[in-house]
């Protein structure tokens, strides 16, 4: 494609785009993001291409690879359009019957439909899935819409609209004003009004001003950014060139953690495309705006999420965080006034610009506005991201979205917000994802995770995982954090070790605030969440362990026993067999017995028990 | 010419050159903020955390350590609030749990109200202040041992754990470290840590002294404002 000199160029290209793709009669959209590609997308792709080529349908038929859709667990899956048929757990050897029957004749796999976990039906078409019924998708839908490779796409897909649209006919403070207006919020885990954000960076006196996308994402189980990125790095882009034109940026960062190594490449193809195109570069489309992007890959440290560990990182130093008392709006990246956003926020802008402010105000909560993308992963039915206006219950996500709990168990808990946030019982799920009322619940919307737990969960055990996982992660630089944490560890250990004392509750409350206020960074500010919320909710599974010595859940190793159920037990000899410690013993077809100095409690011969004979105390 | 900018510290109205840092001007007005990584010459990172004060502000109380927090004008620092006093008491209880076979790290348990330890003692050899770091990079610009690790894993340590021929050999590490000073009754050995709390006999002579100031060693040592005052007063 020629360089885009003016937005007409712009406007051009586009009709021609469109014009071009008049022909293309069919279109299967395929997943290529990291999640399907886990389950073989890769040569569900070849094998369909190889297929399409050697019927010659390759010109007719336009195989669209995308990023992540959200619904991994299904993966590999695609649409086929017109129809909207929607396919899942595709295998390399399902090419040729999509290739014959579906692409050329227009039939349906049954075989290859999705069936709703809930009722058991087949359903045919994507718009009518449950999971993807109850969302909103505003961020997440455009992934299905473009290949990441491609700005043709995005440009044809109405991309860089926005853009234009301020550059013709808003002024800076115009912009600003209008994401104020919108009421978004970061959301990277903090909350903070992203157009106060945007005033104090254009306010503070810089000859130079940076913005940058975080996209240092490194909560377990959560991949909201990941997917964004992956799936339409050029939507990220026009937000960041919006906001540097409205900041007075001249120079933007993506800080994406390498191992994320799609979403690099994808942003920066999506980089080098724009530049390409003139709309990165000196005089942006014929304007007096100019605007550079660098991708900077970062190791993956979780704390490289902090301002300004990441901005440390940037700059080339130890990712480590430092006192925040001057804000980094005003003294950020080189000491320059700098504007960190997450990508998800990023994202945000370009349909903020388009639609107005009060559209994007129509959704959500008093406080909180507008959808968020959240990782819904657990014991439950449906799990991958899901996006929803701000203000849906927690109880619509999990059994509306989620479908409930998987094998009849009674859903415990919900993990929202990462290892920041905290743990919510079942009868606060009416609360609504809200960024105020999940704080004051001692929880947190945090960037988006969302771990939905069952009665097989031990509180304790789920703490001490979150801990263990900050200890990792924690930079070690202050006291509070490292030796805070480092204890805090120590108590839980003990405690499903079955070492616990009545007292160390109180000193594991009196430690977990200490942390939580004498912190260096947000890490450790908000380390203690786990902690806090288990115990605040979940004390008596604190008190069980320590009172009783038992964990009522089943988990903690030291503090249960295996035996078997004479009256179900019928002898087969699974449970013998299977157990790798010799600890079971029994003639065949006679009650076993298991041996409680030989079993070392792993578990095996629960899940080999076909008759459920396998007790845990 | 230097600016001035006016702070509250603890009530007092205080004259501060702008550009210092509370703790700077705390220390240099008498009023004695226990702290531990902050070394006069050198960058205040805000590792240890016992320096921390509540800065009320524009209506907001905030806790943040007083050696990385500069003084603005119309700025009200409380260093002693009863919260500021737990948190500090919790940090350093940490402190002398984590690394007590140091007098530095027990004279400020002490200072800091530590009567017991509530968590079993480890006996580490390294509180991670980062003196011995920021003094070799900073005064001798030799970077000959930094920070390697994250974590619970974090040390100091040399490039690839060789002496280095950047190494000056000037000894500053060892003369700034605070687990240097071993304690009154000497090294304790593995699994006989104790919290020592010798000092505390020293709380009632130094009572006319602001917040009890127990003229620990780590002031001596390491050229505490207060120290050279108290000493001239006696």
């Amino acid at each position: 494609m020629l360089k885009l000199a003016t937005r007409e160029d712009l406007e051009i290209t586009r009709k021609r785009l469109l014009f071009d793709r008049k022909k293309i009669d069919k279109t299967l959209i395929i997943c290529g993001g990291t999640g399907c590609q886990a389950s073989r997308s890769r040569d569900v792709i070849d094998a369909i291409n190889k297929e399409l080529f050697t019927r010659e349908m390759d010109t007719t038929v336009h195989v669209r690879i995308t990023g992540c859709h959200g619904f991994c667990e299904q993966g590999p899956i695609a649409v086929i359009e017109p129809g909207n048929i929607f396919y899942c757990h595709i295998t390399p050897e399902d090419a040729h019957e999509i290739v014959t029957r579906t692409l050329k004749n227009g039939e349906v796999i049954e075989r290859l439909l999705y069936v709703d976990p809930v009722s058991g039906e087949k359903i045919r078409t994507e718009s009518e899935i449950p999971f993807y019924k109850a969302q909103d998708r505003q961020l997440l839908s455009r992934n299905r819409e473009i290949s990441p490779a491609s700005i043709e796409d995005y440009i044809s897909a109405g991309g860089f609209t926005a853009l234009t649209k301020v550059i013709d006919n808003m002024s800076p403070e115009e912009i600003i004003h209008e994401i104020k207006v919108s009421g978004l919020r970061g959301r990277g885990g903090g909350g903070f009004p992203t157009g106060r954000k945007w005033a104090e960076c254009r306010e503070a006196s810089g000859d130079e001003k940076y913005v940058i996308c975080n996209a240092d994402e490194g909560d377990p189980g959560a991949y909201m950014d990941r997917c964004v990125l992956e799936g339409n790095p050029y939507l990220v882009l026009e937000g960041m060139m919006i906001g540097a034109y409205a900041i007075g940026a001249t120079k933007g960062y993506i800080y994406v953690r390498n191992e994320y190594p799609l979403a690099v490449k994808h942003a920066r193809a999506a980089v080098q495309q724009a530049r390409k195109l003139g709309l990165l570069g000196e005089d942006i489309l014929d304007s007096s705006f100019s605007f550079d992007v660098e991708v900077a890959r970062g190791g993956g440290a979780f704390v490289c999420g902090e301002s300004t560990a990441l901005m440390a990182s940037l700059e080339g130093k130890v990712g480590e965080p430092h006192a925040k008392d001057v804000h980094t709006v005003i003294d950020g990246l080189w000491h320059k006034p700098t504007t960190l956003n997450n990508v998800e926020t990023w994202a945000n802008i370009p349909s903020i610009i388009l639609n107005g402010a009060g559209w994007f105000a129509s959704k959500g909560t008093k406080g909180s506005k507008g959808t968020k993308i959240l990782a819904l992963t657990g014991r439950i039915k449906n799990t991958g991201l899901v996006e929803v206006a701000m203000g849906t219950p927690i109880r619509d996500i999990v059994f509306d979205i989620g479908g409930g709990a998987t094998d009849g168990k009674a859903i415990k808990a919900v993990q929202t917000g990462g290892p920041s946030g905290g743990c919510l019982p079942v009868d606060k799920f009416d609360l609504p994802v809200d960024f105020d009322v999940l704080y004051e619940a001692g929880s947190m919307v945090g960037s988006g995770g969302m771990v939905v737990m069952d009665e097989s969960s031990c509180m304790v055990d789920v703490a001490k995982y979150f801990l263990t996982f900050l200890q990792d992660e924690s930079c070690g630089m202050c006291v509070p954090c490292r030796l805070g944490i480092d204890r805090m560890l120590e108590i839980i250990t003990g405690i499903t070790e079955g070492r616990g004392t009545a007292e160390q509750l109180d000193l594991l409350e009196d430690l977990a605030d200490t942390v939580t206020q004498a912190s260096l960074c947000g890490l450790g500010k908000t380390a203690a969440n786990p902690v806090l919320s288990t115990l605040h909710y979940f004390r008596e599974e604190y008190e069980a362990h320590i009172n009783d010595r038992k964990c009522p859940a089943g988990v903690c190793k030291a503090l249960i026993e295996y035996s078997i159920d004479p009256e179900k037990c019928t002898g087969c000899g699974n449970c013998q067999r299977a157990c790798i410690y010799g600890a079971i013993s029994g003639e065949k077809k006679e009650v076993h017995v298991i041996d409680t100095a030989l079993c070392q409690k792993c578990g095996i011969c629960r899940n080999e028990c076909k008759f459920e004979a396998i007790l845990v105390k | 010419m230097l600016h001035y900018v006016n702070v509250n510290i603890d009530g007092a109205d205080i004259k501060a050159p702008r550009g210092s840092s509370v703790l700077e001007v705390a220390i240099e007005y008498g009023i004695c903020i226990p702290h531990l990584c902050h070394t006069p010459g050198l960058t205040d990172i805000g590792a240890c955390r016992l320096c921390i004060v509540e800065n009320v502000t524009n209506g907001r109380t905030q806790v943040t350590t007083s050696c990385t927090l500069k003084v603005q004008e119309g700025m009200a620092i409380r260093t002693n609030t009863e919260r500021i006093k737990r948190l500090r008491h919790n940090i350093a209880e940490l402190l002398v749990a984590e690394a007590p076979n140091s007098r530095a790290i027990q004279d400020i348990a002490v200072r800091c109200g530590v009567k017991n330890v509530r968590y079993p003692f480890h006996n580490s050899n390294c509180i991670l202040c980062g003196r011995c770091v920021r003094a070799c990079a900073e005064l001798w610009h030799a970077n000959a041992i930094g920070f390697v690790g994250r974590g619970k894993n974090r040390h100091v340590e040399r490039p690839l754990g060789l002496r280095e021929e950047v190494c000056k050999g000037c000894d500053y590490c060892i003369q700034l470290c605070p687990m240097t000073i071993t304690p009154c009754d000497g090294p304790m050995k593995p699994g006989e840590e104790y919290l020592c709390g010798k000092c505390e006999s020293q709380l009632m002579i130094t009572e006319d002294v602001p917040d009890h100031c127990v003229w620990c060693r780590l002031g001596e040592g390491f050229n505490c404002g207060r120290y050279a005052g108290i000493k001239a007063v006696r």
